[in-house]
Formats: structure tokens, C-alpha cells, sequence
């Protein structure tokens, strides 16, 4: 049959996702959609460019049958007729990418949990059907109209994809131990990407970016155990996010169901909201009717000092609850914080 | 040959024991034997988590029927905070298993009285009892109340 012509109509571009662009559509069927256009890129040659296109399009129609409320949802794929290029329609999600909440600052304990949780649901989902993303980071979950985390680009990057020419697009930071070192991708390596996102979620970009790039040091080992934490981030969170990102895959979180358990015993309070610049993080929470600051300055690299206090929402006076009495060295501000926030 | 579910909720979490029920009267096959533990803190966003993971089990496993243990009345004394919570997740496991399958709820004094000549615990305890009954994938002892529920529901 032929003669049929598709009513969805692109509207502007959102942004970019691997190898492609993503535009707002309207369709007739499913109303607001996100079109996400993948071309061929300088990259794919004429061996490569057929077994990628192949490889994509048997994903994504995977994915178009699959159906869970964490994982955005795929309507249809075409393919243009010039063979160049591969559009394919899915959910649009008007919360946008977690890309931006990282790049924010520090989210607080129990959006990352909440966001851990939802999306180890969709993982479970999805690895139950013998799908693995590869590639999970804060930019590919998106926030659903009510602000449910959905997982995007389910298994539409491969392994070669991942360890070739796209580490220098920025995917590698999320590349487990076991992948660097030639073990291939498994539901295991997209554990440790969660792992790897909720510890993002939970730092925001400028302390992440304070520490080496994982894409550096990852594959050397031991990259767990030198994780450096904001302070209000207690034990039984640090524990979680390691046995998540061990080097051992048999020692990590096996699969979805035994990272939720993980999940579900950390506690989420209490509800300090941090805030990260390069100088200054700042803690704040509100009890009652009270406020309580925690400031840590960062001077320099080795002068540092700390404080809290409580101050009233209506009239009243500060109270000081604790601090460094003066500047002291980075090791002892972060040892009284970690003690405060005990 | 079809595939039960068997779950036995308490305050904190629920155990989950996974298993195929052959046609004839061979052991049940265990796939599978887990807890799932309700959420810290908030309690309506814990039993939608809950809600959410019983469903997606059922639906992605294909689980073809539900055995849930009954609530029960602890003696004659009143009802603790710790049983009733326990009968909120039990009803949160019953109501996200009845939107994918057949749902049924046994209470272990039903059992006692229904299935063969011996009180549950009794069975609980009895360890060739188990090897002759189960075969498959390792049942954990603190489960085997949890699988008795599937023993007894393909009896019924």
C-alpha cells in the first residue's frame, strides 16, 4: 500500500539526544509528542551506518511494544526513504531531562529516592524483557506530567557505540568498571549507572565536577571508595551508593529488585535542602516554626569554617547550634559537619 | 502447569515466594524466593511503591494466580499499631494483585484444618516434608509459611 501521509506535525527543537535531534510534534493521535530525528553523522561510514540503522530500528520497534509508566513511551518509528536518517515519535514529557536538576545543585534525599525508586522500576521492566540501556544518566530521564521519573533511549545505544567514538560525546562517565575492562554491558552495568546518576543527583554539578571525571579513573578501580560526599549525606546513603557502584559485579546490586531493597531503607530526613557554589554550600531545613542554616565558607583550599544557627520565621532571635569557632583546616570542617548532620 | 504467587505481609516488608504448580501432584518448583521491603518514612508514598512493584511482578512474570495470608487475630488482646499496619500493606499487596490476576486469602488456621493432618507449624518445621514438596530454587525456612499458602491453595 502507499499514498499514506502522516498528519504529525514538528514543531520546534528541544534539544539533543544521542546521535540526534529532538523536536515537539503534534500528533493527531497521541497529541503532543517528542520526535527524535537521528542522522547519519560523519562517524558512520558505509559498513558501520547499515548495522547501526538495523540495530536501531529493531530496538526502538522493541521498545515501541513495550509499555511501563518509568519508561517513555515509543508510538512509532519510520525510517526516511533516502535511508539517511530515522525519526521516531514517542511521549513528549514537559518536565524535562534531570540533566537540568544536576545542573541546579544538590537535589534533596528523597527526590533522589524517589527518582532511584522509579526508575529501578522501570529497569526491572524492561531487563525482565531482556533489554539493557547502556547509557543511563540525568539526561535520559525525563519528568512525566506528574513529575514521574521516565526512562528515554532504552536500548538504543550499543556496547560499541559506548566504548568507541561516543566516549568522546560525553556518555563515558556513566561506564562501569567491567565495561572499560571488555565485560560488555548487562543489567548489572546499568545498575552502577543508576548508582552513578543518584550520586550526581545528590551532589549537583559543581561538587561533581570538583572531583576527577569519572571517565578517567573508573576503569582503574576502586572508584567507589574514593567518591568524595557533601556532608549531610550519611552512612547508610554512602553504603547504598557504593554497593551500586562496586567494581565486582558480583558484589554490586544484581539486578532492579535488590537496588529497590537498598532503596527502600534509606532514610529521607532530615530534609535539608544544599546549595553548592565553588566558596559557599549552604544547608537549610525548617522545623516548626524555625529555620535552620548550616554555612560552610571554603575559603581556600585549606581554610575553611563552619556554623549553624536556627532563626525564627516570625519575630525572634538567632540561636548558634554549632560551628568551627574560627577557620580550621578542610579535614576538620568536614569532620564537624559529618558529626552535625549525624 | 501454571505460575503462583505466594505473599505473606507484615509491617515492614512482604514475603514473596514464586513458583510453578505442576498439573499432576509433583512438588511445586520454586523460581523464586524474596522479600520486598516497604519504604522508610511516608507511608502513602511507600505502599504506592509497593502497589507499583507487586503489579509490574505479576504482570512482567506472567503470574497466572495470588495466595495472600489471611489477616488473623492475635489473641484476645486488642489490636497493636504493628497489626494494623501490617493488615495496610497486607490490603495494598491484595488490591495490586487483583488488578493483574486471580487473588485468593487463606489464614494459616484454615490451612490447619483443611490440608492433611498436621497444624501449619508443624509443616513449617519439618524439613523432609519441604524436600519432598518443593523442588527448584532454594526456599528460604523463614518462607516456607509463605509456600505453604501455594501447597495448600492447589489442594483446595
Amino acid at each position: 500500500m502507499s499514498g499514506f501521509v502522516s498528519d504529525l506535525k514538528l514543531g520546534g527543537k528541544v534539544g539533543n539526544g544521542a546521535f540526534g535531534e529532538v523536536f515537539k510534534g503534534e500528533d493527531p493521535a497521541h497529541g503532543q509528542v517528542a520526535v527524535k530525528v537521528l542522522k547519519r553523522e560523519v562517524f558512520h561510514d558505509d559498513t558501520t551506518w547499515p548495522d547501526f540503522k538495523a540495530s536501531y530500528l529493531a530496538e526502538a520497534k522493541n521498545l515501541a511494544k513495550a509499555n511501563h509508566r518509568n519508561v517513555v513511551q515509543l508510538h512509532h518509528v519510520v525510517e526516511a526513504s533516502d535511508g539517511n536518517s530515522v525519526m521516531i515519535c514517542m511521549a513528549f514529557c514537559p518536565g524535562g531531562s534531570l540533566q537540568r536538576a544536576f545542573d541546579g545543585g544538590p537535589m534533596v534525599l528523597s527526590a533522589v529516592r524517589k527518582v532511584g525508586t522509579e526508575v529501578l522500576m522501570g529497569l526491572g521492566a524492561m531487563h525482565a524483557r531482556g533489554m539493557i540501556h547502556r547509557d543511563l544518566k540525568p539526561a535520559n530521564i525525563l519528568l512525566n506530567a506528574k513529575a514521574e521519573a521516565q526512562i528515554s533511549d532504552f536500548g538504543l545505544v550499543t556496547d560499541s557505540l559506548i566504548m568507541g567514538y561516543a566516549s568522546q560525546a560525553g556518555y563515558a562517565d556513566h561506564v562501569a568498571y567491567e565495561v572499560w575492562n571488555g565485560k560488555g554491558a548487562s543489567a548489572k552495568s546499568d545498575i552502577w549507572a543508576l548508582g552513578m546518576t543518584l550520586y550526581r543527583l545528590l551532589h549537583g554539578k559543581v561538587w561533581y565536577e570538583a572531583s576527577p571525571a569519572p571517565r578517567n579513573v573508573v576503569k582503574n578501580g576502586g572508584f567507589a571508595g574514593a567518591l568524595t560526599w557533601l556532608p549531610h549525606v550519611t552512612k547508610p546513603w554512602r553504603t547504598a551508593l557504593r554497593k551500586m557502584l562496586n567494581d565486582d559485579d558480583t558484589a554490586r546490586c544484581q539486578n532492579a529488585t535488590q537496588a529497590l531493597k537498598v532503596l527502600a531503607s534509606l532514610p529521607t530526613t532530615p530534609a535539608w535542602e544544599p546549595s553548592v557554589t565553588a566558596d559557599l554550600v549552604t544547608w537549610k531545613q525548617t522545623k516548626g516554626m524555625r529555620r535552620i542554616v548550616v554555612e560552610w565558607k571554603r575559603h581556600s583550599r585549606r581554610h575553611h569554617e563552619w556554623s549553624a544557627w536556627s532563626e525564627p520565621l516570625g519575630k525572634g532571635q538567632n540561636r548558634r547550634l554549632a560551628g568551627s569557632g574560627g577557620v580550621v583546616s578542610g579535614g576538620a570542617a568536614i569532620k564537624g559537619l559529618e558529626g552535625f548532620f549525624a | 502447569m501454571s505460575r503462583w504467587l505466594g505473599l505473606s505481609a507484615s509491617k515492614e516488608t512482604v514475603v514473596v515466594v514464586d513458583a510453578e504448580i505442576p498439573d499432576d501432584d509433583g512438588p511445586i518448583i520454586i523460581w523464586s524466593d524474596d522479600t520486598w521491603k516497604v519504604q522508610k518514612g511516608d507511608r502513602a508514598a511507600a505502599y504506592n511503591v509497593l502497589h507499583q512493584q507487586c503489579t509490574d511482578y505479576i504482570k512482567e512474570t506472567g503470574i497466572d494466580a495470588v495466595v495472600v495470608k489471611a489477616s488473623a487475630v492475635a489473641g484476645r488482646g486488642s489490636a497493636t499499631l504493628g497489626l494494623l499496619l501490617s493488615a495496610e500493606v497486607r490490603g495494598v499487596v491484595i488490591a495490586a494483585a487483583a488488578s493483574q490476576c486471580l487473588v485468593k486469602t487463606l489464614s494459616k488456621a484454615v490451612i490447619s484444618k483443611s490440608y492433611g493432618d498436621r497444624k501449619v507449624d508443624e509443616y513449617v518445621g519439618d524439613d523432609d516434608f519441604w524436600a519432598d514438596k518443593t523442588a527448584g530454587g532454594e526456599l528460604r525456612k523463614l518462607s516456607r509459611e509463605t509456600a505453604m499458602l501455594l501447597i495448600s491453595a492447589r489442594n483446595a
